[in-house]
């Protein structure tokens, strides 16, 4: 799934973009407001899906090498946070959804579990 | 200097303990170096310079142990033999030999009994399938152990002066090290900050970007734990060494008590305003461990924390 894709069916907003974010193919999520269960689980190039709004958020992301965030509940992001998202390179969406509307909808869509859980659900 | 043979078998014994469990077929060399019975003494004997091993297994056509053939055995054919003879002429026979369900503390128990080298290993109908030596169980638990962990009177010497790592047996030289970073411990918000740094610094020693993940990882949690727990001022610090990296992070601040609690997943003291940030889950130890090749932690109540990661370079066949 590519990033315009992604931000239809979550109806979200763009507040930071990577360089070539929009090449590339987002295949894995994860969701979760425990960083620590990002930073335990992860797969590189995933998108988390969080309502966590704090810079560690960020760096969590660019330390496990995660594509980009996607904060959910409408949080309101502040600049500092942006900034860190820019100089990290990590793309930012947010939108109103709920974690659980917002993880069902990338589910049904085709998006893997980072944590691998799925493997032999369906 | 030392004992070779009785810090080995020393070594053996405490480790073996811990794994005693395993069974024998999960460590051995596998397939064996072996010869048959009527193999000449000159030809066993340049198996043996070739390959670099002082004894192997002498089987019979049908593949079971007739016997065992040593540098010692050759030797006496030296002495008072001729290399043209056959193999089954100088071999010991009634070789002690492992089963492959045999677990280590029968292991144990011959090498405190018998003290060979090595032994052959048989499978259920007889046939040799393999050779355990002392060294395939040394080199098999230290890949199993993954890290190091002191927690003894060592750590009282270790955090009253100059740190040496027990992984290594090098001195820990903050001033020559390649990256260096210091934690702001007043800022949960600032967590995170040095392993990314030092993520970027990786990149640009063109390390492999699989390692470089792993040891940001590990470095993050560190430096969580740093901010989270130490309320001390503390550093990373990094080295590019030749097969090898290391980070060493270090605080002045309360310590751990109990260090292998501190290990359980799941457990965690950290305070609510931290939880809040996403952190204390119980995850940050057991994440180091699992990231880093090998792990030292060295800490006690009040002294602050000392911990050495090694992540080896060019490592195949790794996850």
């Amino acid at each position: 799934m590519n990033l315009d894709k992604l931000i239809e069916i979550t109806k979200s907003e763009v507040i930071t973009k990577s360089d070539n974010i929009n090449d590339f193919n987002i295949e894995y999520a994860g969701a979760s407001d425990l960083m620590s269960d990002f930073l335990a689980f992860s797969k590189e190039n995933m998108f988390l899906i969080t309502g966590l709004t704090s810079p560690q958020t960020i760096t969590t992301a660019a330390v496990i090498g995660a594509k980009g965030i996607i904060f959910v509940r409408g949080k309101n992001i502040s600049e500092n946070i942006k900034n860190i998202a820019n100089d990290l390179d990590i793309t930012i969406l947010k939108t109103n959804l709920s974690m659980y509307v917002a993880c069902s909808i990338l589910q049904k869509n085709g998006l893997k579990d980072a944590m691998g859980t799925d493997e032999g659900l369906l | 200097m030392i004992d070779p043979h009785n810090d080995v078998d020393k070594l053996v014994n405490t480790l073996s303990k811990v794994f005693s469990n395993t069974s024998i077929e999960n460590i051995m060399s596998s397939p064996p170096i072996v010869v048959t019975e009527e193999t000449k003494i000159k030809y066993a004997k340049e198996v043996m310079r070739i390959k670099g091993i002082s004894g192997m297994p002498v089987i019979k056509r049908n593949l079971k142990l007739a016997g065992i053939i040593s540098i010692e055995d050759i030797i006496k054919v030296f002495e008072k033999g001729n290399l043209e003879e056959r193999v089954d002429k100088w071999m010991t026979k009634n070789v002690t030999y492992l089963q492959t369900n045999d677990t280590i503390m029968k292991f144990l128990e011959l090498n405190d009994t018998k003290r060979y080298g090595r032994y052959p290993v048989c499978n259920d109908s007889g046939k040799v399938v393999g050779v355990v030596t002392k060294l395939d169980i040394l080199e098999w638990m230290f890949k199993k152990l993954g890290y190091i962990y002191v927690h003894d009177d060592r750590r009282y010497k270790a955090l009253n002066k100059q740190f040496v790592s027990s992984i290594t047996g090098e001195e820990v030289n903050r001033e020559n090290s390649d990256y260096k970073f210091k934690v702001d411990y007043e800022s949960v918000e600032m967590i995170g900050l040095g392993a990314t740094k030092l993520k970027k610094f990786l990149l640009e020693k063109n390390v492999e970007p699989d390692l470089v993940r792993k040891i940001s990882i590990s470095t993050y949690e560190g430096e969580a734990n740093i901010v989270i727990h130490s309320n001390s001022p503390g550093c990373i610090y990094c080295w590019i060494k030749e097969d090898h990296i290391k980070v060493f992070l270090e605080d002045q601040g309360k310590g751990i008590e109990d260090i292998e609690t501190a290990l359980t997943e799941g457990y965690s003291t950290a305070p609510e305003n931290v939880r809040e940030k996403g952190f204390g889950a119980g995850m940050g130890l057991p994440n180091m461990k699992r990231f880093s090749d090998r792990m030292t932690l060295i800490s006690s109540l009040n002294k602050g924390v000392k911990l050495e990661m090694l992540f080896y370079l060019n490592k195949k066949g790794d996850k």
